[in-house]
Order: C-alpha cells, then structure tokens, then sequence
C-alpha cells in the first residue's frame, strides 16, 4: 500500500531540509518524495503544517543487560511507584529510573525514538543485552562492547603484539559479540581496580600490566578506525565524577591521535577544583577543545534534578562513590577477566550545589560546543536521568527564558559560579533533529535511518508544533515504524519487535586459536559457547540482525 | 545449528544439572536416539543424563488417562480461562520457557515462583535490601588467593566447583597452590573434598545457624572494633583473630555459599552478615562472594521475570500489572492458604522440581520422564532444555548465560511451545466472547 503524509513541515538536516512543507510517500516500509508511478495512495494523513522528523535514535542508553537487571532487582521501590498496567496491545511493567524492558520500549516509542543503543555490554553478558533488547519492543537496537578492561586484550598489549593483532581480536569481539560498536570504560582502570587501585590516571603505570590508560586509548581508538568500524571508539574516560578531571579528558581525547574517538557523558568528565567547594565547571575548556579537535564527538550525560540510579561498568568509580547511595544500597561486581560494575541508585537534588553544578555543566556543554553534529543529547539513561526526560531537555536548550527560570531554583552559590546566564543560545528545531536523528544515523554508520531522503526507512514522527518544547517531544501524534502507524497521539496502538543492527569487520581468524587457547587455559566458559550465530540471534533470541557496512581503512 | 539439528559429537555440550552450567561436556553418540555418552560431566551430570535417555516417555493425560496432546491444550485454556487465581509454580525452564511464562501470567493475571525461590530469596533480599560485592566463576578462579567456603554441602551441590575454579591447574594472578582454603560450618573434619585437604588453612566447626553470627564477629575484628573473639561458644578466640588478620591481608578473598543449605528462619541476615563482611573487607584490599545457585533454572528464571516485569520472582499479575511480594507470594503459603484456584507446575528440567501435593487442580508441564505419585489433572510432557531443544539458561554467577544445545529428537514440544499456544488461544476465545 502507498500512504501519503500531505503538507507535513519537514525537518531533515541529512538532506539540508529545515522546515520546508512537503509531501512524502511510505512504500513497501520506504520513504518516498514521488509515488511510484501508477500508484494512488490507499491512506492519506493531511498534517497541514505539522512538524515531520525522522524516527529518533538514543545512542548511549543502558536499557539492557546483566546491570541494569541488578538495578531493577535493587529497586523495586522504583517499580512500585510507576507501574504501567496492561492494555488490550501491549503488556504491563513499569519503573522509571530502571524500566522493565517492555515499558522502556513502549515509552521510547511514545516520544518518537525508533532506535536505541546499549553502550555497556561486556563480551560474557552480550547474550543477556541482545534478549533484554529482543524484549524491549518497538524500537531497534544495537550495543557496543566493552574492551579495555579484558585481561586478555592487556596481555595481548604487554607481550607488544603488533596493531594487526589487535585489529583481528577487536574484530572478533563485534562478530562474537553481535554488536556495532567498541567501547572502552575507565581504560584499565576497571581492571587494575581488582589489583586494588583506586584510582587510575590516563598517565598512570597499571598496578600489574606495563600499560597505561593512555596506551589502550591509542590503540583501541586506532583499531577501530583500520578495520573501518563507522562508530569511533566510544570511551567513558577516567576519573569519571573525580573533581579536576578536565585534565584526564582532554588527555584522553589527545591520546586518540587524530582518530576518531566518542566521549561519553562527558558532562561526569568536565570538573574543574575552583572555588571553596574546590568543584568548579571545566566545561568552556572542554568545550573549546571539542570544537577544535575535529575528530572529537560526544554525548553530554545531562543531569536533571531527583531520583535516579547510576549503572556503570566503571567499577572503581562507583565503589569510590557508594557513599552517596540514596537510598543507601549499592552493589558492585568484578566479572569474568573481562570488566565489572557498580549499581548506585542516587537522587540528584536542585539544592545541593555539586548536583546543581552538575546540571548547570551539563547545559553549558551543550551551549557551548558549536557543531550540533559532534554533540548528542543524552542523559546517559538512567545515570544522569531517566530518558523520560529528553523533552524537559530539549526544551532546556531551545528556551532561554525557561532555562534562565529553571536556573533561579538552583542552589545560587552553582548558579553564581556558573556561565550558563550568560549563554543565549537556543537550540532551533533543525539542530534539536541533528542532535536526536542524522547526527546519530551518521556516526553509527545507519545509511537508512535518522533522515527522510528517498529510500529511507520509513521510521518517522509527527509532531505538534507548539511555544513549548516539551510539549512537542513527549507526545507524538503519529509515529511510524517500518513505514505502519506504531504510535497514535502518545499511545502504542500496534507492537512490534525491532532487530539488531551490528557490523562485520573482516579479520584474520588465526587470532582465534590465541583467543581458544586462552579461553581453554583461564577460562570457565568455552570459546565454542562465546559467540553468538544469526540463526540463535534470530530464533533463541528473538531479535534478528541487520548488517551495516564498514569501510576499512589501510594499516599505516 | 539453532533449530533441531542433533548434536552427533561434541566437545562443548552444557550440562542443565547444577548451576554450575559446565559447558566442557563431551558426547559421542551414533545413533541421536540411542545411547550416549558423556565425558568431562561429574557424576551426578552422567548419572542425570543416563537416566534421562533411558526414562520411559509419558504420553498427555488427562487423570492420569493417556489422552492426544490437543485435549490436554483444550483443558489447559478453559481452566485458565476459568481461574482467577492461578498461580505459575516450579518454573524449571530456560529462557524462552520464561519468556512464555511471563507473557501468559500478564495475559490471564497470574503468579510466579520458582521451586527452589526459598533458597533465591535468602540472596535476593540481601542484593535489594543492601546490595553486595559479588564476582563471577572465572574471576575467582584466576584471582582468589584466600577461599572462605560456608556451610558443608557446597561441595555435593556444585560436584565441579574444585575442579574449574577452586582448584585449576593453573591461575593469571595466583599460584594455584599457595591458594589458601577456610571452611566454615559443620564440616566433619574427614568430610574435607581430598583435593584441597593440603591447602586448608582453617577448619571453624560451627552450625549453620552461627554463621551469622561468626561473620558480624568477624566484621568487629577486622574493623579493629572491641569485640570478644570469644564470643562463639566452641570457636576458638586465636583462630577468628588470625583469620581476620588473614583477610584483611589476602589480595582477594573469595566467600563462597549456597544459600540452599541454609535452611532456617532468616537465613538472608546470615547472607547480609556475609556480604556485609566482604564490602568492609574492600575498604582496604579486595574480596568478592561468590553466591552459588542456579540449580533448576532459578537464576534463569529470576532474571527473565526481573526485565520483563520489573521485579523478581514471587510476582502476580491480578491487577493488571505486576505486583511484587517476596514474602506474601510464597508459592508454598499461596497453596496452604488456598490463594490460589488454579496450579500450572513447570518442571521441564529433571532433579527435584516435582509438583507439590495439593488439592488445587493442577496442570502439568514436565520432562518426559516425570513420575508423579498422584496423576495430576492434565500432565503435558514437555522436551528437556539442552537435551531435547537448543535454549539458553544462567549459570550460577547471573552474569553468563549460556546456549544449551539439543541432542535427541522425541517430538517433544517446548515449554515455551505450549505456553505460547495457551496463550494464543486463550486470545482467541476472549475475542469471541466479548462483544465488539
Ligand atoms: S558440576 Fe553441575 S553443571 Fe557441572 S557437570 Fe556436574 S551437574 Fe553438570
Ligand atoms: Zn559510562
Ligand atoms: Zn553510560
């Protein structure tokens, strides 16, 4: 069937379109500018204005896997008070700040996001990540690896194995693993946090490797970039939530080399010690930094005010932060020689001057990097907050007024130290769908997805257009997936299951006799068992994969 | 590989026996339905597997009365429809079977929980009231340096345990043989496993019960805190000083339980007692627990329900969503009490997970060899996960699920086969009946 969207306002920065009205055309699940010749449209939405993006894509969200599980075994106080009750199209669940996997589907679906990205998935648990992803409906998935932290990748770096080597074992961490993406927590620190460090500088000696923080960065961000994986490396830097820690990011983002590296909630990494609290905003030195370094992206982690919970895999972090649990209770985990994790719930308070700091860095960021396309809106989902309030942010960013009046109720001694006053920014709604659509699209190397050119697939919101922003984004009236009707005026009114998209560097597969006879010496899981094939992805698991292309570029 | 082809031969087969999910199995068969045999697999593992290809298949019945499978399915959908209390027991399945579970307690409001839920709680309670520091199996093998093991029965429990992580042949971070072992319970001192008889450093005698008790001692010790180490009638003061002099200087000390033998009222504070010890010993060195579990599924099943619903086991659906009461919902109260009007029992997977007596009509999902004493009103035999289909489950650690693989072909359905048809014609008669 043809459907026709009639006289939407589109905005599709992919294609240079910023609120042109325009008709489209959904065909076989596509995006089309003409109908195919001879067809008339058996259903037509007159939208007379209405706001028309692509289908939104979150690409740091922990929505599955073995520690957001732990998060919602911890807190059942969190499920209680948001339970999402059964209707005749979809099931119940509920929580907030640790949803179960069925509600997070249906409200990402909701607000118009049609694709979502776990960043934390430790090779081991990568099954447990794809099944919670296969049961979290309506929107795609995908996740990146955790590396860095594995004993075998820092022993394979002690002995000095050459770059190749590295290459083909990062490669077949994506094959095994089924994901799209490599990411790095804490590099080495999560590891040396076994050997009871407790800190780990970028240029600090690994209590039990000859490695330093800076060595995995280097080479890790390299391999990426040789085996032609889209997604740069995507780093959680050290020292995260440490007072000072501008230093270690920037040197973390110069310790890539000139290759693509991906920053994470960098707002946690963007602390200076200024001031009698001897915390202070490090956000304009980042900032500035991230405008000159062109092979720099990253995503803010924004802070917004009340209860939430923090997962990480940085397990030294959040061991060095379990006194702040709120409610007081926090796990923490070593697992499998290849990382850990730490599970801290925690209520960001308005009044408090560190957390409203955090709040205020969290928006200067976002202010004061100057290309939408290198900066992504998260709130590192549910470590800042909860993805339920990406509409309160947007509006954050698109409302100078509202924001000046959300920055009076702060504690004043964070508003005082803050730039944010001054900042009279406003995000307009073409870099608001850069920052939530192409931009994303773009830097996972999703050819089909995140813009509404010709081919396109036909994921797709309309929006009310309103003075208030947050109006607009918390409730679609129409959004599409696959080219049908998934979400009418907020609500789901047709479920679905979405795939999971991953990458498939080619590489030399001599590695995986070093990688079996590791596996078979220090191991108690057997290498035959490790990876994961299509058919168990799409029949055991319940989530298909979709193939994306990579572009290897030459070892120099 | 996924679907239905047979395993003839391999070397990575993972066993649905304990918790421990070992998955170095070795098969070789010719002949898919005839003998096998399995190498690597402790004995209870051969002996399991054995009796399993040599169990005697049950057909569906009805009372007791062999009846064709799509008579038991028509019974099973208008007692579910009927019920407004059923009530989701056992649970020995995988993954799928879970997932199945979960869908069909939502769609006609029923409760959940697993056999062995008594054991899990005495660890879930810990982890939600005040979290712990936990690792995992190939952790502890390689880091482990002073092995702390709980109780008696770890050892007939988890058969392997020695084999691949408390005494492998050689370890990254450690000398396997000057690895230091502490056993802690009612050890008979000749009832120390031979294999590590001349690592033990200490063996504290000491009932179950005490253990609580032992390690909040120990807690005031290592924190330097005025507290009597002679406080244990029948434990030796110089003993606990040393160890906690011990722990406070091993690299990594491993706690090792299975909160199934702690059986007495409870027993989760013994376990917060335990974890409790472990997060303060990380305030200046490193140690872990090692929580084992897993058996029957448990884990598997805890952490399915956990996405999908939120919550743990011990959850209902009545009220149109999930509600979680880990002590209101006991599977065993519910059925003493009468809270329930219907029975559905799981038990896909041998060794333990029978049905309970009861007079609450009853429906039975098990392996095909199930005996049970007293027929229940419909038994549907279902295949064994990683023996009659592919499936995944959870190893004791909760972090490492794990593919099982499929080795014969009886024509046996899944568990999440029939539930899935349950609740699609359960689907279908509430859209006939109600009026649109
Ligand atoms: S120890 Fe447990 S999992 Fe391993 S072979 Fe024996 S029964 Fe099977
Ligand atoms: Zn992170
Ligand atoms: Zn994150």
């Amino acid at each position: 069937m043809l459907t026709k969207l009639a006289g939407g306002r589109l905005y599709d920065p992919a294609n240079g379109i910023d609120g042109e009205v325009r008709d489209l055309y959904i065909h076989d699940g596509r995006i089309l500018h003409h109908p195919p010749p001879g067809e008339t449209p058996g259903q037509t939405f007159d939208l007379d204005g209405k706001l028309v993006m692509a289908g939104a894509i979150d690409m740091h969200t922990h929505i599955g896997g073995g520690k957001v599980n732990i998060a919602r075994a911890m807190l059942p106080e969190d499920q209680r008070a948001h339970r999402r009750n059964r209707t005749a199209s979809t099931r119940s669940g509920g929580g907030h700040a640790a949803p179960s996997t069925l509600a997070a589907g249906y409200r990402y679906a909701e607000m118009g996001y049609t694709c979502c990205f776990e960043p934390a998935i430790l090779p081991i648990n990568a099954r447990q990540s794809h099944m919670e992803m296969a049961d979290t409906p309506m929107v795609d998935t995908g996740g990146y690896a955790m590396l860095g932290n594995d004993d075998l990748l820092l022993q394979l770096m002690s002995e000095g194995a050459s770059q190749e080597t590295i290459n083909d074992y990062v490669a077949w961490t994506l094959h095994a693993t089924q994901c799209i993406g490599i990411k790095v927590v804490n590099p080495g620190g999560i590891n040396a946090f076994k050997f009871n460090a407790r800190t780990l500088d970028v240029d600090e000696q690994h209590p039990h490797y000859p490695l330093k923080p800076r060595d995995i960065i280097r080479t890790l961000s390299r391999a990426v970039a040789e085996l032609g994986v889209p997604h740069p490396l995507h780093v959680h830097a050290s020292n995260l939530g440490v007072p000072g820690n501008r230093t270690a990011t920037l040197a973390t983002m110069a310790a890539a080399e000139g290759f693509p590296i991906h920053l994470t909630h960098i707002q946690f990494h963007a602390y200076g010690t200024e001031g009698d609290r001897h915390f202070s905003s490090a956000a304009a030195e980042i900032a500035e930094a991230v405008n000159r370094l062109k092979n720099v992206t990253i995503d803010v982690g924004q802070v917004m005010f009340g209860q939430t919970v923090t997962i990480s895999g940085d397990s030294m972090h959040q061991h060095a932060n379990h006194h702040h649990a709120h409610p007081h209770k926090w796990t923490c985990m070593d697992i499998e020689c290849e990382a850990g994790c730490g599970v801290i719930p925690f209520r960001y308070k308005d009044k408090n001057f560190v957390n409203a700091l955090q709040w205020a860095i969290g928006l200067e960021l976002f202010l004061m990097v100057e290309d939408p396309w290198r900066v992504f809106l998260t709130t590192d989902h549910p470590n800042g907050a909860p993805f339920t309030s990406y509409p309160h942010l947007i509006r954050l960013l698109m409302d100078r007024s509202f924001r000046n009046d959300q920055l009076a109720r702060i504690h004043p001694d964070a508003a005082a130290m803050s730039l944010l006053g001054s900042l009279e920014r406003e995000y307009s709604l073409y870099e608001i769908a850069i920052m939530t659509r192409a931009a994303p699209a773009r830097i996972l190397g999703l050819t089909d997805r995140g813009h509404l050119g010709s081919g396109a697939r036909a994921d797709l919101c309309v929006y009310r257009p309103s003075d208030d922003a947050e109006r607009i984004f918390s409730s679609p009236m129409l959004v599409f997936k696959n080219g049908e009707v998934v979400v009418e005026e907020g609500r789901i009114t047709r479920p679905l299951q979405g795939t999971t998209q991953v990458v498939r560097p080619e590489y030399d597969r001599a590695i995986e006799r070093r990688i079996g006879d590791w596996f078979d010496r220090h191991h108690t899981v057997r290498l035959a068992n490790f990876g994961i094939s299509d058919a168990e992805m799409a029949e055991g698991i319940g989530s298909p994969v979709e193939v994306h292309p990579c572009r290897p570029r030459s070892v120099t | 590989m996924w679907k239905t082809e047979l395993t003839a031969s391999t070397d990575h087969l993972t066993c649905p026996f304990c918790g421990l999910a070992c998955d170095d199995l070795q098969l070789e068969h010719q002949d898919p339905n005839g003998p096998i045999d399995i190498r690597n697999g402790c004995e209870t593992a051969r002996n399991a597997f054995t009796q399993l290809m040599a169990a005697e298949t049950r057909p569906p019945m009805i009372a007791g009365r062999p009846v064709a499978l799509e008579e038991t399915l028509e019974r099973c959908v208008s007692r579910l429809r009927e019920a407004r209390a059923p009530l989701f027991g056992g649970l020995a399945t995988d993954v799928n079977g879970m997932r199945a579970a979960l869908s069909l307690a939502d769609q006609c409001g029923a409760l959940l929980d697993h056999v062995n839920s008594d054991a899990l709680f005495r660890n879930q309670l810990v982890q939600q009231d005040s979290g712990w520091m936990t690792t995992t199996l190939t952790e502890a093998r390689n880091r482990a340096d002073l092995v702390v093991l709980i109780g008696s029965q770890w050892h007939e429990r988890f058969p392997r345990l020695i084999e691949r992580v408390l005494s492998p042949p050689e370890a990254l971070f450690t000398e396997t043989s000057e690895r230091r072992f502490v056993l802690i319970g009612p050890n008979e001192s000749q009832a120390v496993p031979a294999e590590l008889r001349g690592c033990i450093q200490n063996v504290i005698q000491i009932e179950n019960r005490q253990i609580g008790a032992l390690a909040g001692l120990l807690r005031g010790l290592v924190a330097g805190r005025p507290v009597r180490a002679d406080a244990i009638p029948d434990v030796n003061a110089e003993t606990l000083l040393t160890l906690a002099e011990q722990l406070k200087s091993a690299s990594y000390a491993l706690f090792v339980w299975s909160a199934a033998e702690l059986d007495f009222p409870h027993a989760e504070l013994t376990v917060q007692a335990l974890s409790e010890l472990v997060r303060d010993l990380n305030q200046t060195t490193r140690a872990a627990a090692l929580p084992l579990a897993g058996t029957l599924g448990d884990i598997t099943v805890n952490q399915v329900c956990t996405w999908q619903s939120g919550y743990p086991l011990r959850t209902d659906f009545q009220q149109q969503g999930p509600r979680y009461d880990p002590m209101l919902n006991r599977h065993q109260d519910i059925l003493a009490r009468n809270e329930c009007d219907l029975l559905l029992w799981i038990a896909a997977i041998p060794g333990g997970g029978d049905p309970p007596s009861t007079d609450c009509p009853t429906l039975v999902l098990g392996h095909p060899g199930l005996l049970l004493e007293r027929p229940p009103e419909v038994f549907i035999p279902v295949g064994v996960p990683g023996i009659d289909h592919p499936g995944h489950w959870y190893r004791s650690d909760a972090a490492c699920p794990l593919p099982l693989g499929q080795i014969r072909d009886l024509g046996l359905p899944s568990v999440a086969q029939i539930l899935t048809q349950l609740g699609q014609r359960l689907a279908q008669t509430a859209q006939e009946e109600t009026p649109c």
